[in-house]
């Protein structure tokens, strides 16, 4: 009887520092979700307008930087992945490739 | 090692292995063809430590053993020796070929330091018709780059994905692609094959084989026939052919392969004398015509040729030995042509085949 009553104790004060477990990942969670309405809140804040100019912006500069990829290879350098910077001789079907896909 | 036989049976041997010696090699016994006796059959291999070739003839063997025999030498003696019986006699490294009343000797390598040609472990094996296999290899071999700074164009990409099996090469310039079936396949494998190797298979493989193919990560095995052939891979990764090749076109021509090959013959005559000595052809395709106009200071070459086109008209320049090495291995009546504009690539592929298209690159000028 006292080697069951010893189990049972063992096993109470598993579940107790289980339990003591839950409630500090309880507390992290709080935290977490707080964080992510303060983030959710500060995404509401910014406005259309900024938005669209940074979507702008981003699309301005990947329209330069085929620019310049098309202004190298027409200039006679690769810009594939293969040779990129090497100069090329004739045309290259994989930069031509990269350049169609952007 | 002592065997009877006759100058054909050397001859075949010499003739088969001799391609993967390395005259050049800095390890001497890489310059010689091993001879090696097994059973009733005698194997003669050849390697360069990229390519090795072993074939085995049949011959009378008195007393069995090995040697190795500088190549050169051996090739052109078995070449010029008569028609008839032959005794080959080993002692040492030092080998006699007695011949009639005559006997020539040579001074062997050591047959122990002969690197071994061995087989692969891999039981992932796939068997093709040689005449498919044979076909695919003249259709792609001449898109393989000949400069060696990328040393992945200088080989096919083997690829093998169950039933399919593909053939791919490339320049960077043009490429070539040509796919299979082989039925009840469910191996995969994808490497790189020197095309030294695709185009000794070529020269070896009779029509009416069955190719044997056997593929580990670092080396393939082709067997036909008594022949086998080993090859290392080309490290590296080739790359993403797919992308490369245009799902679509704005023009779209069928020409008569034949008359087509022709006149870019003629033209390219001029094209080589040109000031920009590019060998260009400039194609102005536009009602259902495909007009050349071709001059240089030797002289001028006005042709036209009637096609059926479907799509908008076009002015296209291309390299003429492009062109002209694509339309040889291409066997149909008639091509066709698919554009999308002077600088897209360009699509051939013979009518009424899926599994075979050769990609150009226009020139930009």
């Amino acid at each position: 009887m006292g080697q069951l009553h010893q189990a049972i104790s063992e096993v109470e004060e598993n579940l107790s520092r289980l339990l003591g477990e839950v409630r500090s990942l309880r507390q992290y969670i709080d935290c977490l979700e707080d964080e992510n309405a303060k983030l959710k809140r500060q995404l509401c804040a910014v406005s259309e307008a900024d938005t669209a100019r940074v979507q702008k912006n981003a699309a301005r500069i990947q329209k330069e930087a085929h620019e310049n990829l098309e202004k190298l290879y027409s200039e006679g350098f690769h810009v594939c992945h293969i040779y990129f910077g090497e100069p090329l001789e004739g045309s290259c079907l994989f930069c031509n490739a990269f350049l169609r896909k952007g | 090692m002592k065997i009877l036989c006759k100058k054909e049976n050397l001859l075949a041997g010499v003739n088969t292995v001799q391609r993967a010696v390395s005259p050049k090699n800095t390890l001497p016994i890489l310059q010689g063809i091993k001879l090696k006796t097994d059973g009733e059959n005698l194997w003669f291999e050849a390697t360069d430590l990229e390519i090795g070739i072993r074939c085995k003839v049949p011959v009378n063997i008195q007393e069995g053993g090995q040697l190795v025999l500088p190549a050169r030498l051996f090739s052109e003696i078995t070449r010029k020796l008569p028609d008839s019986d032959l005794q080959i006699e080993s002692i040492d490294h030092n080998v006699k070929l007695i011949y009639e009343n005559s006997n020539f000797a040579i001074n062997g390598f050591d047959p122990e330091e002969f690197p071994e040609i061995t087989e692969i472990s891999s039981t992932d094996i796939i068997e093709i018709p040689a005449a498919v296999f044979k076909n695919m290899i003249r259709q792609t071999i001449f898109a393989c780059a000949v400069e060696e700074t990328r040393p992945v164009f200088t080989g096919i990409l083997l690829q093998i994905e169950k039933e399919d099996i593909y053939l791919v090469s490339t320049d960077t310039h043009r490429l070539a692609y040509s796919k299979a079936v082989i039925r009840g396949n469910d191996k995969e494998f994808k490497g790189i094959i020197p095309s030294k190797t695709m185009q000794e298979i070529y020269r070896l493989l009779d029509d009416n084989e069955i190719l044997t193919i056997k593929f580990s990560p670092s080396k393939v095995i082709f067997h036909f026939g008594t022949v086998q052939i080993l090859t290392r891979l080309i490290e590296g990764q080739f790359p993403s052919y797919k992308q490369v090749i245009p799902q679509s076109c704005t023009t779209k021509l069928f020409i008569h392969t034949r008359r087509f090959m022709d006149t870019v013959e003629r033209a390219s005559l001029l094209s080589k004398d040109n000031y920009l000595k590019t060998n260009t052809v400039r194609f102005q395709i536009e009602d259902a015509l495909i007009q050349i106009n071709q001059f240089s200071e030797m002289g001028k070459i006005s042709e036209q040729i009637e096609i059926e086109q479907d799509g908008e008209d076009v002015a296209i320049s291309f390299n003429a030995k492009y062109i002209l090495d694509l339309l040889k291995v291409i066997d149909t009546e008639h091509i066709i042509m698919e554009t999308s504009g002077s600088f897209s690539p360009c699509i051939f592929r013979p009518e009424n085949d899926q599994n075979y298209l050769c990609l150009v690159l226009p020139l930009r000028n």
